[in-house]
């Protein structure tokens, strides 16, 4: 509970606005060409101007939102892998390995809003190679979006705290179902924005729910991206060899 | 007590949050808080007390998320949960001695389609339920708030008023930039609200009062109808692991006074108000009387976002989404070939229409199902307003129903039939409605016979309560061929409905020009004209060059375009459009320095496409001479196809086509270019965009040798039908777009059922159309399981169809475990497939 306290004290507010003037987004585009899977960085003056486009396109229609709670956590390590996480309890092996070590976790949802969701649907119908640059341009926004957030949370956090890379439902044995536990804890329809559909689905897609645990230990990669997933033949990874 | 007559008087005062004081109650994490009507009713009861004696004259049930979807599955009945929050309220106004009830209606926590995956019917029956409910329990007013979608909110209000007679109020949750989480803002709110008769109107949740005061204004600003503003008591902040908010009774209380003095005519709480900031506000509200609310009379459009202003400055509606004589539109509709139709919306969109016309009458089709169709499709891809155009008053009411905002209705007449089936629409539902000065003695022939029409429209509208802001006279013309003063009549009754009627008007400005040569030098003229006499709205082509010429140079000379501003963006630079299929010389000259393609040899200022030849001496080539690649305009063919330039292709295109078949342009020039493409995309050297570019370019080019295989009688017939589908429960469709342009660019006829298709409508498609090939995406591994059904039910009932299936989450042997015939690792195999199940191309 100290620890626990140690983010409260800290971080109070639990909305992180987007200040699109002194902290605009920042999308790198090599993070870009990599989900479009031009691997060597190197795509042709063609595709090198549509990302520009693109960017500067959804530059205008972000609308950056998000909600975080902190919670105490407690890492059990039972047989079932039983992570209690202050407002929802769940049973995940590789959930509990991010966390294991911890004392509190924030909880968090953000999204980079429903405007981008209808140029996706606009160009996915009428131009679709724009359509899959723009797929790939608004999730290096989101990420990005999400870097920030950490960022944030991490410059808040007290001495001698440091926090873990954010983990989401349906990262390896995470139950993609727990997304319900977590809107119901955050509001998150309401306070975000983010709906889930009945096939649990988040709209606006480029939405991003995940717990970050915090503990004493200085684990140095606050932020992981993809490497943590098991499938190291995927066209998209990051740093594939 | 009579809320309404109440807040014509005073300001009347709603309560606070009932999630928070539940929470201090002791509500556990995952309760949903409604049951608590029925495990905990004294705990409700007290809260509503509380709230009532600090000064509430409003109190609304804890029923926000009281709705099917969320207490599906659970043991308590909706009807018992709506009951206790009745008998729970009743109790404390009995208690109390004064209070009325409100039902409170929450948000579905869904989103609707299209954005989303729930039907718009199907939440409106989800409310309509609850209300039903809420009424046999003795609801005194509807109360629908924290709304963050206008489609919902329109869900919700048209519930209420279908189930119920009492008062409704529609609170929606706007952020600080002033916008609700699908775009909508204050304008477009009240627009729509009014639209659908509501009785008052506002904003609560998600700020405090001090940045929602804004918002207020701006809502005050636009409604006719009172505005009700319950903020949250600050921003919410983390302690403890709960969520506290920021500012106390006091300052909650303070700040609400400027809301008040911005003339606001009831007031309450949200999140993290209790029943003392509501005793303090009572002191606030105390003694002062309710603001004067004037009727505002400006005439908005809006869809489900954006809000478009008709007076002051002239709009443009778009007219080409219209199949009167385009045998091109017609044909894409009945196709149902949405692509065509919103790449004309976007077209118009681009060219700088504010609204776009939807005119989708087909003989032989079915109207209703394709206006509904093609609007939903058409909100899902642009913010512009739409204008509904039918005859049929079955698809308008269809139309206006399921329309996102506040639609543009054509038409109505001074024909008493016509105002008989319209207005009752308009009334219900909301909406501009377009009125023609004809009656049953058709259109008079003199100015004061249209004005008199027009009176007689705003006239009857008034009885419906229609008022004269949300008609649009249509003065019509009479061509000038045929009536010498045909013009100056319209323009002079245009002029009056300004002047005399103090009405708005709109114009089809073409009509002025049938029967004459060249009537784009007649309707740019009158077009002028029109605007100089103040025509509010135009229905054109913003594609004319000629029209939007006149647009923005009259606006430059009325003094509408500050420092010239819109027209040297659009005039500098500009040239003049060039016949089909002409090119600049110049742009020819840059594309093959650009791109290295060979050189034509001849010079001019402009290279003619005429019926002749593409240039003044060429010689007559024939397929066979121009056969080899060595040919520079099928040299040129393939580098457009390869490097993707869509423009250019279809250009390159209408120029081959004087020297070789349509068809051997496909297979000497574009199939081996997508092929060349294929192959370099399968071994890694272009990428995903350059491979679609090309299949867009491919496309482009297609769409012209279309044209000329159907006249010239040669075989046009495309390879096979395929269907594609996303998989029920899937709504994201990006893969299957991929695949079908490619596929497309192939020339398959590509039936596509769009996204959160069910098995029964894949097996239907199928077997009607007798389709050898189907499809399947799925994105989730939620929804695979939908796929692996709709594969079972294809081989039961269609056993002969073949299916291919891809997406994020298969693979190979999980293709094979549902029985799928073939998994496509990405776009380009599923094209190997549909020539494998085909036969190849030749």
């Amino acid at each position: 509970m100290q620890y626990f306290r140690g983010i409260q004290e800290v971080k109070a507010e639990s909305i992180l606005t987007y200040d699109p003037v002194h902290a605009p987004l920042k999308v790198s585009r090599r993070e870009i060409f990599r989900y479009l899977g031009i691997r060597d960085g190197k795509p042709d003056p063609q595709t090198s101007s549509l990302v520009d486009s693109v960017v500067g396109e959804l530059e205008k229609v972000i609308r950056p939102r998000e909600f975080h709670q902190a919670y105490p956590l407690n890492v059990t390590g039972d047989e079932r892998h039983t992570v209690d996480l202050g407002c929802f309890q769940t049973h995940s092996r590789s959930l509990e390995k991010n966390l294991r070590g911890c004392s509190e976790v924030i909880v968090f949802a953000a999204t980079i809003g429903s405007g981008v969701d209808m140029l996706l649907r606009r160009y996915g119908l009428t131009e679709p190679s724009r359509g899959v640059v723009m797929q790939a341009a608004s999730a290096a926004f989101i990420e990005s979006w999400c870097d920030q957030i950490n960022d944030r949370l991490k410059a808040a956090l007290k001495e001698g705290l440091y926090l873990r890379p954010r983990f989401s439902p349906g990262y390896g044995d995470f139950p993609l179902e727990d997304q319900r536990d977590i809107f119901r804890a955050l509001q998150v329809e309401k306070r975000v924005g983010i709906v889930l559909t009945e096939s649990l689905l988040m709209l606006p897609s480029k939405s991003v729910t995940a717990v970050i645990g915090a503990g004493k230990e200085d684990l140095s990669c606050v932020r992981e991206g993809c490497e943590v997933c098991r499938k190291a033949d995927c066209l998209y990874r990051r740093n594939r060899l | 007590m009579n809320i309404l007559e109440e807040m014509k008087k005073r300001i009347v005062l709603f309560d606070g949050a009932m999630g928070t004081m539940l929470q201090r109650a002791g509500i556990g994490m995952g309760e949903l808080p409604e049951t608590w009507n029925l495990t905990h009713p004294d705990a409700v009861t007290q809260i509503h007390r509380e709230y009532l004696n600090a000064g509430a004259d409003i109190i609304g049930t804890n029923t926000f998320g009281a709705n099917r979807l969320k207490y599906d599955g659970n043991p308590w009945k909706l009807e018992e949960i709506v009951d206790g929050a009745f008998r729970c309220a009743k109790k404390a106004v009995e208690e109390s001695g004064h209070g009325a009830i409100a039902l409170d209606l929450g948000p579905t926590g869904r989103l609707l389609k299209p954005m989303g995956d729930l039907d718009f019917e199907e939440a409106v029956s989800i409310y309509a339920e609850i209300v039903r409910l809420g009424v046999k329990s003795g609801a005194e007013a509807i109360l629908i708030e924290t709304m963050s979608d206008m489609y919902e909110l329109k869900a919700a209000v048209l519930a209420a008023k279908e189930n119920s007679d009492l008062p409704v109020f529609a609170t929606s949750v706007f952020d600080e930039s002033g916008k609700m989480l699908t775009g909508g803002t204050p304008k477009a709110m009240v627009a729509m609200l009014e639209g659908l008769r509501v009785d008052a109107l506002g904003t609560n949740c998600s700020l405090g009062p001090v940045q929602m005061l804004k918002t207020a204004r701006e809502l005050v600003k636009y409604a006719s109808v009172p505005v009700i503003v319950t903020p949250n008591a600050g921003l919410p902040r983390s302690e403890n692991g709960t969520t506290v908010y920021d500012i106390d009774p006091e300052e909650f209380a303070s700040a609400m006074k400027d809301m008040l003095d911005a003339g606001v005519s009831a007031v309450g709480g949200c999140c993290g108000t209790t029943p003392e900031h509501i005793r303090l506000l009572k002191k606030v509200t105390e003694g002062r009387r309710a603001p004067a609310i004037t009727e505002k009379t400006e005439t908005i459009v809006t869809s489900y976002a954006a809000a478009q202003t008709i007076g002051g400055q002239s709009v443009i509606v778009g007219e080409r989404i219209n199949p009167t004589g385009k045998k091109k539109m017609a044909q894409a509709l009945r196709d149902k070939d949405y692509g065509y139709i919103l790449d004309m919306a976007l077209e118009q969109q681009n060219k700088g229409a504010h609204i776009l016309d939807v005119n989708v009458g087909v003989p032989g089709t079915d109207e209703k199902a394709a206006l509904c169709e093609t609007i939903s499709e058409l909100q899902s891809i642009t913010e512009l307003p739409l204008e509904i155009d039918t005859s049929d008053f079955g698809a308008m009411e269809a139309a206006m129903r399921l329309y996102n905002g506040k639609p543009m209705v054509n038409s109505v007449s001074g024909k008493q039939e016509s105002m008989d089936a319209v207005f009752p629409l308009v009334k219900k539902y909301g909406g501009v409605v377009v009125g023609l000065a004809l009656d049953d003695d058709g259109i008079p022939v003199t100015a004061d016979g249209r004005i008199r029409v027009a009176r007689k429209i705003y006239q009857e509208a008034a009885k419906y309560g229609i008022p004269k802001k949300d008609i649009i006279i249509d003065c019509l013309c009479l061509t000038v061929s045929a009536d010498r003063t045909g013009a100056l009549v319209t323009l002079e009754a245009l002029k009056r409905v300004h002047e005399e009627l103090g009405g708005k008007t709109i114009l089809g400005v073409s009509n002025i020009s049938f029967g004459l040569p060249q009537r784009m030098i007649i309707n740019q003229t009158f077009y002028t004209l029109a605007l100089q006499n103040g025509l509010d709205a135009a229905i054109i082509n913003p594609c004319a060059d000629g029209m939007m010429r006149a647009y923005y140079s009259f606006r430059v000379l009325a003094a509408q375009d500050d420092n010239c501003e819109d027209f040297i963006r659009v005039y500098s630079g500009y040239r003049p459009p060039l016949p089909k299929g002409a090119v600049w010389e110049e742009d020819a000259e840059r594309y093959l320095k650009e791109h290295g393609m060979p050189s034509e040899q001849n010079k001019g200022t402009l290279i003619e496409a005429d019926r002749s030849g593409l240039k003044a001496g060429r010689k007559e080539g024939t397929a066979a001479d121009a056969g080899g690649r060595s040919d520079p305009d099928k040299e040129r063919m393939v580098m457009c196809v390869k490097k993707g330039l869509k423009e250019e292709a279809a250009k390159s295109a209408g120029r081959l086509l004087k020297i070789a078949s349509a068809l051997d342009i496909i297979n000497e020039c574009m199939i081996p270019a997508l092929n060349d493409v294929g192959k370099d995309f399968e071994t890694g050297k272009v990428f995903l965009p350059q491979l679609l570019m090309s299949a867009e370019a491919a496309k482009s080019a297609f769409e012209v040798l279309k044209d000329n295989m159907a006249s010239s009688g040669e075989s046009g017939e495309k390879r096979g039908a395929v269907i594609l589908a996303t998989v029920k429960g899937d709504i994201h469709d990006i893969g299957k777009n991929i695949v079908k342009v490619l596929l497309e660019s192939y020339r398959f006829d590509v039936i596509d059922l769009g996204r959160d298709v069910p098995p029964e409508t894949v097996v239907r498609t199928a077997i009607e159309k007798h389709v050898k090939l189907v499809g399947l995406s799925a994105l989730m591994t939620t929804t695979v399981a939908n796929m692996e059904e709709t594969i079972r039910q294809l081989h039961e009932e269609a056993p002969s169809v073949k299916i291919m299936v891809g997406g994020a989450v298969m693979t190979e042997s999980y293709a094979e475990s549902i029985h799928a015939d073939r998994y496509c690792r990405d776009a380009m195999a599923s094209v190997e497939y549909a020539e494998e199940v085909f036969g190849p191309s030749h």
